[in-house]
């Protein structure tokens, strides 16, 4: 029990008043009724022992996004400085769905949360009731089961190239600091692809709380690649879990940048349930300041022939932390899995700390697996070489921090993308 | 060749220490302008300690002697104030940086010299022109500007894109260490190749070797012998095929005297 579960598990009981299908709310009820009886993440809770909660206890955010939340607030989103040119962009108003441009799309359909539930009840039903609420490491599906009212439901349907999508999530700084709990469902037909891409706009100068649970689903041979940016400023406190469930041949790609944000924390966790399918999570991360971001990946190999790949790169300097845990299960049965983990790390400040930890579990045949970790400092004969050139130390010493990230970014198909990348990662570096 | 132009290089018993292990044990050399330069030797005798010397590497430290280049105490000055200087090591071992275009690093390191120096950096229009004017000069593809710099490349590609690098920065003089290590005869000859084209009246270069075959291709003016951390001999180029035909252990074995009688006749 906490203070702060205890607050929203009041604010559940006074101030949510959700419509919905009976089943919903005794799903919300249960979720509330967990989070308030075990409080926040505890250092006891292996997978959160390095997430300190202390920064989330001193905002003390209250829940937003609630129904009778007074919205009502125009809606004048610039599109410069979008990292793509979409075919259709989705906004998150201040943790609430507000609509999508273009309204409708051949093949594409977007609803928000409320109309989901309705058009494709059963199927999001079996999604939300997997998450898994329990105990204080459960406590952010919790929160998030417990208000879940906020949200989007992409569709696309078979056989259907929905090109580039953006999803922005836009914070306007008109609420006090704000916990705002959001649902996201992608559903992939068949055949299917899309290109997803996150962008976080901010405007706030308060600072915020969002905590997102993301469903994606691909059906045999869809195709995703996911992309998310984010250069929150230090006040943001950024909790998502993605969970995608992978059939027969699909693909889902993930590339994350945490370039900015106060407590950053991703679980990234794939289901590789169909023979053949391929699963790829790649991440950067620059930190200074005290900045704190956390990647948990866990990825299983249920069916045969899948192959998954794990790749983060992350550069700490100031008291920094940084957190990786990369599993990888293969089941009984899942033979011919393939599975590549590697995580390096760049320190460069003393009071800087990085805890990695791959982890790999086999149970099947013919697993072809490579894991490798590594917490380090620039390699001082590189500088040499740079500054021999005459590039200054602290110019050699940025080119090499940076070079190091865009090992991830360089990885992106979508070049111009990569390249606006690059640039936030140089933006975002700590000086040297 | 004699040369009557200005002095470039002068080392005045030069004494440097690697780990706390002495390797350099008073060395002196005069480089002018437009002269070539080859120092011989064994290995572990002391020639890429020099070039780092030079290049003001860490850990290489100087006990005693000085060394001027243009009359400056060249000691000094941080390693990229010795490149802006003019100064340019081609490395033994050139360094892979994954995920640094090759074009992006020559010219950011050539703006920071022509920035010291006082003149507008080069936008990329105008940098690109100059790369493709010495890749020409030196029959290079420009295959290796689209890569990252040392990554995954031969041998041969290695030490070609450290002359590359030289042409486009235009040093006044030049160190190579070793630059002909793990080349081929016909990696060799590309290599003398684009150095022969890059010689000229004002910029001096010290060619360090272990073998004499690097210099049918490039003919040094001068051949000093470094023998644990001393030059023992120096003369013209036939001094290298004298030593190529006797070896290195003969000069222990009195050899240096007959060298220097030979030399001084």
């Amino acid at each position: 029990m906490s203070a702060l579960t205890q607050q929203w598990a009041e604010t559940f009981r006074a101030d949510f008043h959700p419509a919905g299908p009976d089943w919903l709310n005794e799903t919300r009820e249960k979720a509330a009724q967990s989070m308030e009886a075990n409080g926040l993440p505890v250092r006891r809770d292996e997978a959160w022992k390095y997430t300190p909660m202390r920064v989330l206890e001193s905002m003390s955010p209250s829940i937003r996004g609630l129904k009778d939340d007074p919205t009502g607030v125009e809606l004048a989103l610039p599109d410069e400085d979008l990292l793509v040119s979409p075919d259709q962009v989705i906004d998150i108003f201040d943790g609430v769905f507000a609509g999508c441009r273009p309204l409708q799309r051949e093949g594409v359909t977007v609803l928000s949360l409320q109309q989901g539930l309705v058009a494709h009840e059963a199927r999001l039903r079996d999604l939300i009731e997997k998450v898994d609420v329990s105990g204080s490491a459960g406590a952010f599906a919790a929160l998030n089961t417990a208000f879940l009212e906020q949200g989007v439901v992409i569709l696309v349907d078979e056989h259907i190239d929905a090109g580039d999508l953006l999803l922005r999530w836009t914070f306007s700084g008109r609420h006090e600091a704000g916990m705002h709990n959001v649902r996201v469902f992608l559903l992939l037909e068949p055949g299917s692809s899309l290109r997803l891409t996150e962008q976080f706009i901010e405007n706030a100068e308060q600072g915020k709380a969002v905590n997102v649970i993301s469903h994606i689903e691909l059906g045999d041979d869809a195709k995703l690649n996911h992309v998310r940016v984010q250069d929150e400023p230090d006040n943001t406190i950024l909790i998502s879990s993605t969970r995608v469930d992978l059939n027969a041949r699909s693909e889902y790609r993930y590339a994350g940048f945490d370039l900015g944000g106060g407590l950053v924390r991703h679980e990234l966790a794939a289901e590789l349930a169909g023979t053949g399918a391929h699963a790829a999570f790649t991440g950067a991360f620059v930190l200074n300041d005290e900045r704190h971001v956390d990647n948990h990946v866990s990825v299983s190999h249920t069916a045969k022939n899948c192959t998954s790949e794990q790749f983060f790169r992350g550069v700490l300097g100031g008291r920094s932390r940084g957190v990786f845990n990369g599993r990888a299960l293969i089941r009984p049965g899942a033979d011919g899995s393939s599975v590549r983990q590697s995580n390096a790390n760049l320190l460069l400040s003393d009071l800087a700390e990085m805890d990695t930890k791959p982890e790999l579990e086999i149970y099947a045949d013919e697993v072809e697996a490579s894991h490798g970790a590594t917490v380090g400092q620039l390699d001082e004969i590189a500088v040499f070489y740079l500054r021999s050139r005459g590039l200054s130390e602290a110019a050699a010493r940025g080119i090499l921090t940076g070079a190091f990230c865009r090992a991830v970014s360089d990885r992106l198909e979508d070049r111009p993308l990569a390249a606006k990348i690059a640039e936030l990662i140089d933006k975002a570096m700590p000086s040297q | 060749m004699k040369h009557d132009g200005q002095t470039m290089l002068e080392i005045r018993n030069l004494h440097a220490t690697v780990g706390g292990k002495a390797i350099l044990k008073g060395l002196d050399l005069e480089v002018k302008a437009g002269e070539v330069h080859a120092i011989m030797g064994p290995n572990g005798s002391g020639k890429s300690t020099l070039g780092n010397v030079i290049a003001g590497r860490e850990g290489y430290e100087v006990t005693d002697g000085e060394v001027l280049y243009l009359g400056k105490n060249l000691l000094d000055l941080e390693p990229e104030d010795r490149a802006c200087e003019g100064l340019f090591l081609a490395f033994q071992y050139p360094v892979e940086i994954p995920g640094v275009n090759n074009t992006y690093f020559l010219r950011a390191a050539l703006n920071a010299q022509r920035k010291h120096r006082g003149e507008p950096e080069l936008d990329s229009m105008q940098f690109l022109k100059l790369v493709r004017e010495k890749l020409e000069i030196l029959h290079i593809s420009d295959d290796l500007l689209h890569r990252a710099v040392n990554e995954g490349f031969s041998g041969g590609e290695k030490k070609r894109n450290e002359i590359f690098q030289m042409a486009v920065l235009e040093p006044r003089l030049a160190i190579l260490d070793e630059t002909d290590s793990g080349l081929d005869i016909d990696a060799l000859r590309l290599v003398a190749d684009g150095v022969n084209r890059l010689r000229s009246e004002d910029r001096s270069m010290i060619v360090v070797t272990h073998y004499q075959r690097l210099l049918d291709h490039i003919v040094p003016d001068y051949v000093h012998v470094l023998a644990d951390g001393k030059f023992v001999a120096s003369g013209g180029a036939d001094l290298a095929l004298k030593l190529e035909a006797k070896g290195y252990t003969w000069l222990e074995k009195g050899g240096i005297q007959a060298l220097n009688s030979a030399a001084g006749a």
